[in-house]
């Protein structure tokens, strides 16, 4: 989240700078298609997703001998950012890039809305999740399409459980009951008596308090008179950044460590850590780790954001575009995302990927995955706006701010939500 | 009375050397060590030292897993040219700011000295403009030409140069010598430990250079090391064995320019402690 924030930060500034013309949807085409349409592909994902990414994306180029795809890798979110925008001002930009917030190029200033394309009857829209194309919308219209969606999940070190005497078999509903078995496997589970040992931490606080406070009936933004209003530090909210203090002054959570707790959660020194579902994929079983995952604990009503990915068709070129588009119907078919999905941790954008056979097995076998796949029934997409990254920015400074005793919660949410208006203004 | 000192105050100035070398050289000999590790070794509490088998397989992974050698190549390649580069033009723009009197010398030196308070994110967009302006984008000079100005280098090379005293200058302008000769025979050779410092200081600068050579490629045949490595941290992001041999095979060219350069490194630092 901290990677997708600068990465919107540089969106924004590259929107104010003014650098697109306008694009508009495909028009009719007013040379004939070439005999092979060479389309630049930049992709940000590296690990177990890019793999399954550039496997099939080669294997759509050696299908189509009408289509060359010229495959790179563009850095993480915020590097690939940098570099889209740059190349946009230049003309240079790839013809689709599969990045994160790429539907805030859609702003004032340019049109790269799919809201044309997503209508071909081959796509089959209405299969998508609903949320998923929340997820995909910039200004209410469809600017991207979700690819590489995951979502938070709670995972935890069954060594550290075992050792500790609990049993998950009936894993915590609400925050307060996660609260007390994350202090009872800080007191009785560091196996391997590490000096720095937690119960509980996060690699992405900002991601996980957006849940938390739509769990509590709180939303994060709002929309005023047409303008965006943040709402985050309304009671409610002030109420689950109060519980995020909690979980700091119990001890439970180390303050200001979020960056530290991936390597602390697979060095077998935090016993629950809330983090992507893509991190399936990557996490190995090892001597300090055993993985397992239980649904998000909440507050008055289950709710988890969505993040990730989408792929956004940035060239003006009409036959380029449609060759981008046949890319994209190929990588979202429900056969790939079913792939994609089990090879990832990802989570399939199509309803009829997860009725395969195939993802019914899996899920059986592996409750890992299963957890992730589960919470897509109660999941929700946060809604982009020029000045997320300012928002997300904010918010992590508030939460230092309220684990380190600076600010009471109240005021940092405060604080936040003023420079979040005064930064609108 | 070297036996002296020995059995006297020189076991703790010894003491403390070595706890303090040993100190620099952890980080390195537990990154080797590391990177022949199992990934169950890396995770052990408490930490394991020797790997319990010695896996130099996770050096055949990182060849697996992205095109080394290439990478490896373009990282030498563009790192020697924008060092040399670099340094040519720096000592020219040192000699001209120290040694030369022309209108308007104060204005220029403030003017590159002002370079050094603008950060590279803001001037990414607008320099990317320009290079593919000019048709760079995916080329050698298009990673190296926007990087070999440094106004760091100029300021190092300046600071020193001024120190050579303006009386060996004025003796080789008696001889016959212009402003060329004066600086290749009496400036340069003078300022050797200086030049040495900066070339290093310079070529370590260019070898980690991440963001420009990512924005300005997208052929992996144009790619840098850093790059590389930064897709391999991403991609096993929990594999540190593997991360660690990459990063083993990354660090050699540089830990062979700094002991090239050592010898005068040391001499710069104890000169700038003097004064003519």
């Amino acid at each position: 989240m901290k990677k997708t924030m600068l990465m919107v930060m540089v969106l924004v500034l590259v929107c104010g700078l003014g650098f697109a013309t306008g694009v508009k949807e495909a028009t009719t085409p007013a040379t004939p298609r070439p005999a092979v349409v060479k389309l630049q592909v930049w992709y940000a994902m590296s690990g177990a997703s890019g793999e399954a990414f550039t496997k099939q994306a080669k294997a759509f180029d050696e299908a189509r001998a009408d289509i060359e795809l010229e495959l790179t890798y563009s850095g993480s979110y915020a590097d690939t950012a940098t570099k889209v925008s740059a190349a946009l001002l230049s003309g240079n930009a790839p013809d689709v890039a599969v990045m994160a917030a790429g539907q805030l190029y859609t702003g004032e200033r340019g049109d790269f809305s799919m809201e044309q394309l997503v209508k071909d009857a081959d796509f089959n829209a209405k299969d998508i999740y609903d949320g998923m194309w929340e997820y995909a919308k910039y200004d209410g219209r469809i600017a991207s399409v979700p690819y590489g969606i995951s979502t938070q999940v709670m995972y935890y070190n069954k060594k550290i459980l075992a050792q500790a005497g609990i049993d998950l078999s009936t894993p915590p509903a609400t925050w307060e009951e996660f609260l007390k078995i994350a202090k009872q496997a800080q007191a009785k589970g560091n196996f391997t008596n590490q000096p720095d040992f937690y119960g509980f931490d996060t690699s992405d606080g900002v991601w996980l308090i957006k849940s938390m406070l739509y769990q509590n009936g709180n939303a994060v933004v709002d929309s005023k008179d047409g303008k965006i209003v943040p709402v985050f530090a309304d009671a409610k909210g002030v109420a689950v950044a109060e519980f995020w203090k909690r979980l700091v002054d119990e001890k439970v959570m180390p303050a200001g460590q979020h960056n530290n707790a991936e390597k602390k959660f697979l060095a077998g020194s935090l016993a629950f850590i809330a983090s992507s579902s893509n991190r399936i994929s990557r996490w190995p079983t090892s001597a300090t780790l055993e993985l397992g995952a239980i649904p998000m604990p909440s507050f008055t009503q289950k709710s988890i954001a969505l993040g990730g990915n989408g792929i956004v068709i940035l060239t003006q070129d009409v036959h380029n575009r449609q060759a981008g588009w046949e890319l994209v119907k190929y990588l979202t078919k429900a056969d790939n995302q079913t792939a994609f999905a089990l090879s990832t941790g990802y989570l399939p954008i199509r309803k009829s990927a997860q009725e395969s056979q195939l993802v019914k097995d899996t899920l059986a076998q592996n409750p890992l995955y299963k957890i992730a796949f589960d919470q897509l029934e109660y999941t929700w997409a946060y809604r982009h706006f020029g000045e997320m990254g300012t928002m997300d920015a904010n918010f992590w400074y508030a939460l230092d701010e309220i684990e380190k005793g600076v600010l009471t919660p109240a005021a940092a949410m405060d604080k936040a939500a003023k420079a979040l208006i005064k930064e609108m203004e | 009375m070297g036996k002296r000192k020995l059995h006297g105050y020189n076991w703790v100035a010894t003491f403390i050397l070595v706890a303090g070398s040993a100190l620099m050289v952890f980080p390195f000999v537990w990154m080797v060590l590391s990177s022949f590790k199992t990934a169950a070794d890396v995770y052990t509490y408490p930490p394991r030292w020797i790997p319990s088998t010695w896996k130099f397989s996770n050096y055949v992974k990182v060849f697996e897993m992205i095109p080394f050698l290439r990478y490896y190549f373009n990282s030498i390649y563009t790192s020697v040219m924008q060092t040399a580069i670099q340094i040519v033009l720096s000592i020219t723009a040192a000699y001209a700011l120290t040694r030369l009197d022309y209108p308007g010398k104060s204005y220029l030196i403030g003017l590159i000295r002002s370079t050094m308070f603008v950060p590279l994110v803001v001037t990414l967009i607008p320099l990317y403009l320009l290079v593919s302006g000019v048709g760079l984008i995916d080329t050698y000079a298009g990673i190296i030409l926007p990087q070999v100005f440094s106004a760091f280098t100029i300021f190092l090379l300046m600071a020193f140069f001024s120190t050579v005293p303006k009386d060996l200058s004025d003796s080789a302008k008696l001889d016959g010598c212009g402003y060329y000769r004066i600086m290749m025979y009496v400036i340069i050779p003078n300022s050797l430990s200086a030049i040495s410092t900066a070339t290093l200081f310079s070529f370590l600068g260019h070898w980690k250079s991440y963001t420009w050579p990512l924005i300005i490629t997208n052929k992996a045949s144009y790619r840098t090391l850093p790059i590389g490595l930064k897709y391999l941290v991403q991609e096993s992001s929990s594999e540190y064995q593997v991360m660690m041999a990459a990063s083993v095979m990354a660090i050699l060219p540089v830990l062979i320019v700094f002991s090239l350069s050592e010898k005068q490194l040391v001499r710069s630092i104890t000169l700038t402690g003097l004064k003519s």
